[in-house]
């Protein structure tokens, strides 16, 4: 554990903690670009010179390559160490092209900051700038080279992070290029971090492409609701318009990155078709209209086919707020089934790998990460949860051992095939992490985690709060819809963001659905009240590993001010609320209809 | 003596008074009078063009993040050839101070104060003015000036053809 001074402050690290990890613990910032927490070090850019004043190590030296040792006088304030900072400044703006007004970057790039911050405000150079010709890199990501400043950090992402191979660093000295070696879409599924990554304008979002600047954005913490991971994630919205989503750091979940499926997954939210009105048997309503009609259609139903015929469907895709209400609400009207899934097979499913992993024998992302044998098992991370991909390279890049079980899938690293899980060397393994999906035997992990007790598993549910939903089906005994609708009792269906195929619908004569997305269950609904979708309300999802995540609300529901008024701009008229802005949470529209019932039962007797 | 410090200063004042009855009055008959502001007196605002008839404005929103009474708000989009350009631009004149702060953020030029006071109205929702109100045809103040000239990146002209650009790099040539 070295002990050294830091601008008069006295630290003590780990071994092998750099100068500048060592100084950023004490909250004492040293500018960076090329240094990143995910990727380490390079010394490319020689912006984090300090100045060592006393010690083994003497004189200007880059922070980031430098290991804290034992005696050393640190001075990041030091004339000669601001002086050399400030002419590092100098020199990467040389060639850099003086449009920010018209860049993307522009007020959330850290080359501006520490321009700014480094004093550099009037070229002094008169050369000339030398110039790139940009690439097409698919329609997600826009390249602008002109920008570049060589720190390096997109191509040790892609390649070494990532494990992407069509990405690369071409030419020497001055002109040196960041790109593919042919124009072409960007092959790896994780290429969307380098707009996260790139210190500049290189790489930025072309689907938010001169959409809006940082200091207008609305931006809240959140998860994303792509898959069971929920990693996290800040969604970016401006005018009721989801612009787009940034990675958030959480070292236990996703670390720094999300997947391309979690960030350019934003056309849900601002889908012209998305449910913005109550409407009744196919003509606009109200919100209290339609849910009054609702209760007097349940009323009927009752009267007309029995107690019993209403089925409440929930889905895995819910928020646990609204989740939770909904046995209360199946109470209340006395309905025959309360159903979270639509088929027998995946309610069971479901339900088998949270009696196993509840114990606490659940893998977090970081565990994965850490894991020194990982084992996949009947699963295809890559496409059905692309960031435990991400987490298997992490490990297998630390010296992890990856098995897959005769399987047909591509993982970004290396792996040995192996016949079956007796195959694989588990009690050998420190850190052991088995990796399934739902079709796997439930029997035969449990026996594998009664035999191995620092044996760990991540299953990988289909949605985002499966698991949650999951627990509640345990807890009040729920039963898929399938199920519900074999003896055809089921004369009438609430589906609360419920994705229920044609097949089951079809027989069904009353079909109410609350859902902020057009599905198939929304088109065949006599009754559709608008909820929020995740970015527009507060709640939150459990992931495969039982961990319960709050997301927050980013942007207020309505429609999207783009295309709002034929004339090209938002209209002249003053209203406290946007238009198709009355959705509310799917648990606000349950806690109400609960209330209704309440009062409406206390009025009768 | 007090008397005396007191009757100076009344004499003072009155003779000041007394001075300015026979001067020439500075009141002028307005509206039939009309005064020329300076040049560069701050009044209504407008959205320049460039030397080549483009507009300057690319939305890039300086001008209203410096507004302190948050008067400016705009789309920006992208047009042909890769232009930024504000997609709808709208200053709200009644709620204005004209403090020229978005005139001294407008990095291309774009958005000058102009000498014209004279817009008052009876309706408020006049004073909101778009973007069709704000441009137009001409340079303004600073006439040569074109951004995208200088800009570092091909809009106006190919890339590396630019004020202060060399042309493209070859990423494949073998030369030192």
């Amino acid at each position: 554990m070295p002990k050294l001074i830091i601008d008069d402050i006295t630290v003590e690290v780990a071994e092998g903690t750099t100068l500048l990890e060592a100084a950023q613990s004490v909250d004492i910032p040293i500018p960076h670009f090329c240094w990143h927490p995910a990727l380490g070090r390079a010394g490319a850019c020689r912006v984090c010179a300090v100045k060592l004043l006393d010690g083994p190590v003497k004189g200007i030296q880059m922070s980031c390559m430098l290991p804290a040792q034992e005696g050393m006088v640190v001075s990041t304030t030091d004339p000669e160490a601001v002086a050399m900072r400030r002419h590092v400044i100098e020199w990467l703006m040389i060639n850099h092209p003086h449009d920010c007004p018209v860049c993307d970057e522009g007020g959330e790039c850290q080359l501006q900051d520490y321009t700014i911050a480094g004093g550099h405000g009037i070229r002094r150079y008169s050369g000339k700038k030398r110039t790139h010709v940009n690439q097409y890199l698919g329609p997600y990501i826009e390249h602008e080279m002109n920008r570049c400043i060589q720190c390096y950090r997109c191509v040790r992402y892609y390649q070494e992070y990532a494990g992407g191979t069509d990405f690369g660093v071409m030419g020497s000295a001055g002109r040196v290029y960041f790109g593919r070696f042919q124009e072409g879409q960007l092959e790896s599924p994780f290429s969307g971090n380098l707009v996260d990554i790139c210190p500049t304008g290189v790489f930025t979002d072309k689907t938010a492409r001169f959409r809006a600047r940082y200091w207008d954005y609305d931006m809240a913490p959140s998860v994303c609701p792509g898959c069971s991971l929920g990693c996290n994630t800040t969604p970016v919205a401006r005018y009721r318009e989801l612009l787009k989503t940034v990675a958030r750091r959480n070292d236990a979940v996703n670390g720094w990155f999300i997947c391309d499926r979690g960030r350019f997954a934003n056309s849900a939210v601002n889908a012209p078709l998305r449910p913005r009105h109550a409407v009744v048997d196919s003509r606009e309503s109200c919100v209290e209209d339609a849910l009054d009609t609702l209760l007097l259609r349940i009323h009927a139903l009752g009267e007309l086919h029995g107690p019993g015929s209403i089925a409440v469907v929930g889905s895995s895709r819910m928020a646990q707020e609204a989740a939770e209400l909904l046995p209360q609400l199946a109470l209340r009207i006395a309905a025959g089934a309360l159903c979270y899934r639509t088929t027998r097979k995946e309610s069971t499913e479901t339900s088998s790998f949270v009696e196993l992993v509840h114990t606490g024998s659940s893998a977090s992302q970081q565990d994965v990460r850490k894991s020194d044998c990982i084992v996949v098992y009947g699963c295809d991370p890559l496409n059905e949860a692309p960031m435990m991909a991400m987490a298997i390279r992490q490990a297998w890049r630390s010296g992890a051992t990856v098995y897959v079980i005769e399987h047909k899938i591509t993982l970004p690293c290396e792996f040995t095939l192996r016949a079956t899980l007796d195959d694989v060397p588990l009690a050998e393994a420190e850190r052991p992490v088995i990796i399934c999906n739902l079709s796997a035997e439930t029997d035969q992990l449990d026996k594998l985690l009664e035999g191995h007790s620092r044996l760990k598993i991540a299953p990988l549910f289909p949605a985002a709060n499966s698991f949650g939903t999951a627990l509640l089906m345990r807890e009040h005994g729920a039963i898929s819809l399938e199920e519900a609708l074999a003896d055809g009792e089921i004369k009438g269906i609430i589906s609360i963001e419920a994705d229920i195929p044609a097949a089951l619908l079809g027989k069904i004569p009353f079909v109410a659905a609350l859902d902020w997305q057009a599905t198939a269950t929304v088109q065949a609904a006599q009754i559709v009240i608008p909820t929020t979708a995740w970015v527009e309300m507060n709640g939150s999802y459990i992931n495969y590993e039982g961990r319960a995540q709050h997301f927050s609300k980013v942007m207020n529901p309505g429609v999207p001010v783009k295309g709002l008024d034929p004339a090209g701009h938002p209209p002249h008229i003053h209203r406290s609320t946007a238009t198709g802005g009355e959705a509310l949470p799917a648990r606000q529209l349950l806690a109400r209809l609960i209330k209704l019932l309440d009062d409406g039962n206390r009025g009768l007797s | 003596m007090k008397i005396f410090s007191d009757m100076t200063a009344l004499m003072t004042g009155m003779w000041i008074t007394w001075k300015h009855i026979f001067r020439r009055p500075v009141t002028i008959q307005y509206p039939e009078q009309r005064r020329q502001p300076y040049p560069r007196y701050r009044a209504r605002i407008v959205l320049t063009r460039d030397p080549e008839g483009g507009e300057r404005c690319v939305a890039c929103q300086l001008c209203s993040a410096a507004c302190p009474v948050d008067c400016i708000s705009m789309q920006p989009a992208e047009g042909d050839g890769g232009r930024r350009y504000a997609e709808w631009f709208r200053i709200n004149f009644a709620r204005c101070i004209f403090c020229g702060l978005c005139a001294e953020a407008c990095p291309t030029l774009a958005i000058q104060m102009t000498p014209d006071y004279e817009i008052c109205t009876r309706d408020i929702m006049n004073l909101i003015y778009e973007k069709e109100d704000l441009l137009i045809d001409g340079c303004g103040k600073s006439a040569d000036y074109n951004f995208y000239r200088h800009a570092g990146i091909a809009v106006t002209q190919p890339r590396g053809n630019g004020a202060e650009e060399l042309p493209p790099v070859d990423v494949r040539g073998l030369m030192p």
